[in-house]
């Protein structure tokens, strides 16, 4: 009798990524760098300013009062300068360090997500549009130093860029306290969509801008009866992580699309999610997305994205910080988009003020499910966006 | 169209590269810098890793180092040395 499919075991696109022992040793020393930077550095920066810098400047009465001059009141002192050009080469040699072991891991990984995609056996579906246009504000610049980011092709079916995000990820992120394990903010949007409507059981879920599908996979696991939709515009991401979910067991339906302008029906989705999006795309984007949601979204439906804190949001000091990025980590919309209300923005696509919401949420792996319930009865604050808390805007349709 | 075997990524960023340094060569010389800092650190795990044999097999090869698994134990270790490295090398000036 022949074996049933089902049975063979699908093997894992990642284990092909196999560095040497050096290749491991460089990714292991460019996370220490990154940490470094982002949390050494970042903690010396801010006491230089607030303990140095701020107050010879009140002094003198010309206390920095927004993002803009307080870059201008540090960006020639030396505190500045090296934590500035550590945190971008740590950022490029994130890449770099995982690129080799991408480029030999190539052919097998492709082979896999090709035949993954002609059989799912998880369930699952890969639809790709080769004519699809991707965006100029994806294209012009590569996001996160990223050579390539999400979209580049560089060979029949490629799925490199795929491998290069997920494992240039893991470097960037194997030293930071909150942001050890991938999808850690799907599992924690997923948590506190379920403990603040728990009677909310959705059919559909749709991710945006989802790439390899690592924060989407949380949601289908805290949901598992729901039929779970990632769209992307780089097909490159969606191949990988469409192996990924099949590995996992998890159907997930990938498609490649333009967020702006999808082919589902109207209130196809009664979960709208995405995590670290809107600000990699253009504000006009920002708008049009929006209004999508609006016509995805079903009565009853909830949707969540997860985001940078808007400007009014955070202290000063807090929008230089964040800022930072729109210039030196090639995300040029970033200040942008920090700079619109998020209750506005889903007001202006259509969705009821009263309905909108915007708020810190906590990581559930680092706050723990027992301070989470104190969270959720107003006794407890959520941590701060990328201190142990993540920051969400979204809405209901009634 | 290239073939997945010959596909060779690119190392160059697109878009403009910022400088934080008056003289934009400091900041080619904080690459060179820092790339050199994690070679040294890729040397010394890589003698980690031979004493570590040395200790628990008495002989090491190449392919022995290549196919050496840390246990979480001694990857915490080399964490920890990795960062208490890092604060050395990377001292700062107390401002002026």
């Amino acid at each position: 009798m022949a074996a049933n499919p089902k049975d063979i075991p699908i093997p894992n696109i990642e284990e092909l990524f196999r560095p040497t022992h050096d290749e491991r040793a460089r990714q292991g020393m460019v996370s220490m760098i990154r940490k470094h930077a982002i949390i050494d550095m970042r903690r010396a920066l801010k006491s230089d300013y607030e303990e140095r810098i701020e107050p010879k400047l009140e002094r003198e009465g010309r206390k920095p009062e927004d993002s803009a001059a307080i870059e201008k009141s540090l960006n020639r002192e030396a505190s500045y300068r090296f934590y500035s050009s550590i945190r971008y080469n740590a950022q490029e040699m994130c890449y770099l360090s995982v690129q080799p072991a991408v480029e030999r891991a190539l052919p097998g990984m492709i082979d896999l997500a090709k035949d993954l995609a002609v059989r799912n056996p998880t369930g699952g579906s890969l639809r790709l549009n080769p004519n699809l246009e991707i965006p100029r504000y994806i294209t012009a610049l590569d996001v996160h130093l990223a050579p390539g980011w999400v979209h580049a092709e560089y060979t029949a079916d490629d799925v490199a860029q795929g491998a290069v995000v997920t494992f240039g990820g893991k470097v960037f992120s194997g030293q930071h306290p909150y942001r050890k394990k991938p999808g850690a903010v799907g599992e924690s949007l997923a948590y506190w969509i379920k403990k603040k409507f728990p009677n909310f059981k959705p059919k559909r879920i749709l991710d945006l801008g989802t790439t390899t599908g690592k924060n989407l996979l949380p949601y289908c696991t805290a949901f598992p009866n729901a039929e779970a939709h990632g769209i992307d515009v780089g097909a490159p991401v969606l191949r990988y992580g469409h192996a990924i979910a099949e590995h996992e067991g998890i159907p997930v339906h990938f498609s490649q699309q333009n967020a702006e302008s999808t082919d589902f029906p109207d209130g196809h989705f009664d979960l709208i999610v995405s995590s670290f999006f809107f600000h990699e795309v253009s504000v006009k984007a920002t708008k049009k997305i929006l209004q999508e949601c609006n016509r995805l979204l079903a009565p009853g439906g909830v949707m969540v994205h997860m985001e940078l804190p808007d400007e009014a949001t955070v202290s000063p000091y807090e929008n230089f910080f964040w800022n930072w990025d729109t210039l030196n980590n090639n995300e040029p919309w970033y200040t942008s988009y920090r700079a619109q209300d998020p209750i506005q923005l889903c007001e202006e696509a259509g969705f009821a003020r009263d309905q909108s919401f915007k708020l810190h949420v906590p990581d559930i792996l680092t706050f723990g499910e027992e301070r989470h319930a104190k969270f959720m009865r107003g006794e407890l604050e959520s941590p701060a966006h990328g201190s142990g808390g993540w920051f969400v805007f979204g809405a209901t349709k009634r | 169209m290239t073939t997945s075997a010959e596909v060779r990524l690119p190392r160059q960023t697109k878009g403009k590269r910022p400088h934080f340094f008056d003289d934009p060569s400091i900041d080619q010389m904080m690459t060179f810098l820092l790339e050199l800092t994690t070679e040294v650190g890729v040397l010394r795990e890589r003698l980690d890793t031979v004493e570590r044999l040395l200790d628990s097999k008495g002989s090491v090869t190449r392919a022995a180092i290549e196919a050496y698994q840390p246990d979480p134990a001694v990857e915490q270790e080399r964490a920890a040395w990795r960062d208490a490295y890092l604060k050395r090398v990377l001292r700062m000036h107390a401002p002026e």
